[in-house]
């Protein structure tokens, strides 16, 4: 017997299992992916004649488990891990990773940690406010400014209390915009080893 | 105590499918020298040519890395049978990079083939 649409429920259950496997990928990266495996269990199935479920689980099981295909779509390790983690540290490997390749890899590593490091800076800031009130402050003196504590007479606490919520305000932003410009910065770095005797073109 | 390979234990075929995987992706760019083909395409032409294939699901992934590394271009074409199909076909650093590992994987066969011939040709008596 023949029912098309058991059938279509399970190939459907197939690509959902797939899908779901596929989580921390870019959809519209999923989206190709569950469009292309659709169309090859479609076409395998078209070419075996009159559809039945032992056929189609033959097709199925050649193709293989879902939860054994989707981790090697991010099996490039690192790089792709980077490219869709919100994990700074993470993050920062892929570009240092990435950096020991290439120039623009370099910059964007760097780029990296001067973001981190200013988000990293002004959370400190509101932390140690909060710790050391006396001591701890957004210092401004002719030519100079810093956050934390300052020795110089001249130097100015220019934010008071302030310092608490724009601090905490800032770091975060600084946190959220240097991850995201590392993730899509990450999303052109090409790392590939060359092998011996190949030119590297680009 | 050492088993005959056709007994296919679980170490033999772990070693088994390392091996097909390693030489899975120059097969793939390989069976694309010469023309643009689509993910079942490959299949077939590997299933014809060689005997790598341990699940078909495999060759996606691989050839999303490729695309990703620059190696091949890859274009959907609408197909009579309705769905779309993803073709591939080798970028110009992709024609390089396949030249240069068939030109490795070669010396490599040939020197790994010098160590196992005489293996293989041993006569019945002394292979234990």
């Amino acid at each position: 017997m023949n029912h098309p649409e058991r059938l279509q429920t399970r190939i459907d259950a197939y690509l959902m299992r797939l899908r779901r496997s596929l989580g921390e990928l870019p959809p519209e990266e999923v989206a190709d992916i569950l469009r292309e495996i659709r169309g090859h269990i479609l076409e395998r199935a078209e070419a075996t004649g009159a559809m039945t479920d032992e056929r189609l689980a033959a097709i199925l099981k050649a193709l293989g488990r879902p939860e054994d295909i989707a981790p090697l779509y991010q099996a490039e390790a690192l790089m792709a891990r980077a490219r869709t983690s919100y994990s700074p540290t993470l993050l920062l490997r892929g570009a240092l990773r990435w950096a020991m390749l290439s120039v623009k890899g370099f910059a964007i590593f760097l780029a990296g940690l001067i973001g981190y490091g200013i988000a990293i800076g002004f959370l400190g800031g509101a932390i140690g406010k909060v710790i050391a009130p006396d001591q701890v402050g957004a210092w401004v003196s002719p030519g100079s400014f810093s956050i934390g504590t300052s020795s110089s007479d001249v130097a100015r606490d220019i934010l008071g209390w302030w310092l608490v919520p724009i601090g905490l305000a800032v770091g975060a932003l600084g946190l959220v915009v240097t991850t995201r410009v590392l993730r899509w910065a990450l999303g052109f770095a090409k790392v590939r080893k060359a092998l011996p005797g190949e030119e590297t073109g680009t | 105590m050492v088993r005959p390979i056709e007994q296919g234990t679980a170490d033999n075929d772990n070693w088994d499918s390392q091996i097909r995987k390693g030489w899975l992706e120059l097969a793939i760019l390989a069976s694309l020298w010469s023309e643009k083909l689509y993910g079942l395409d490959i299949l077939r032409r590997l299933e014809a040519d060689s005997d790598l294939i341990v699940a078909e699901g495999t060759i996606y992934p691989i050839l999303n890395r490729l695309k990703r590394d620059g190696l091949v271009d890859s274009k959907w074409v609408e197909s009579q049978g309705g769905h779309p199909r993803k073709y591939y076909s080798l970028t110009t650093s992709g024609r390089r990079r396949t030249l240069v590992m068939a030109r490795h994987a070669s010396q490599f066969l040939t020197r790994i083939q010098g160590l196992i011939a005489p293996l293989v040709a041993l006569p019945e008596e002394e292979k234990r």
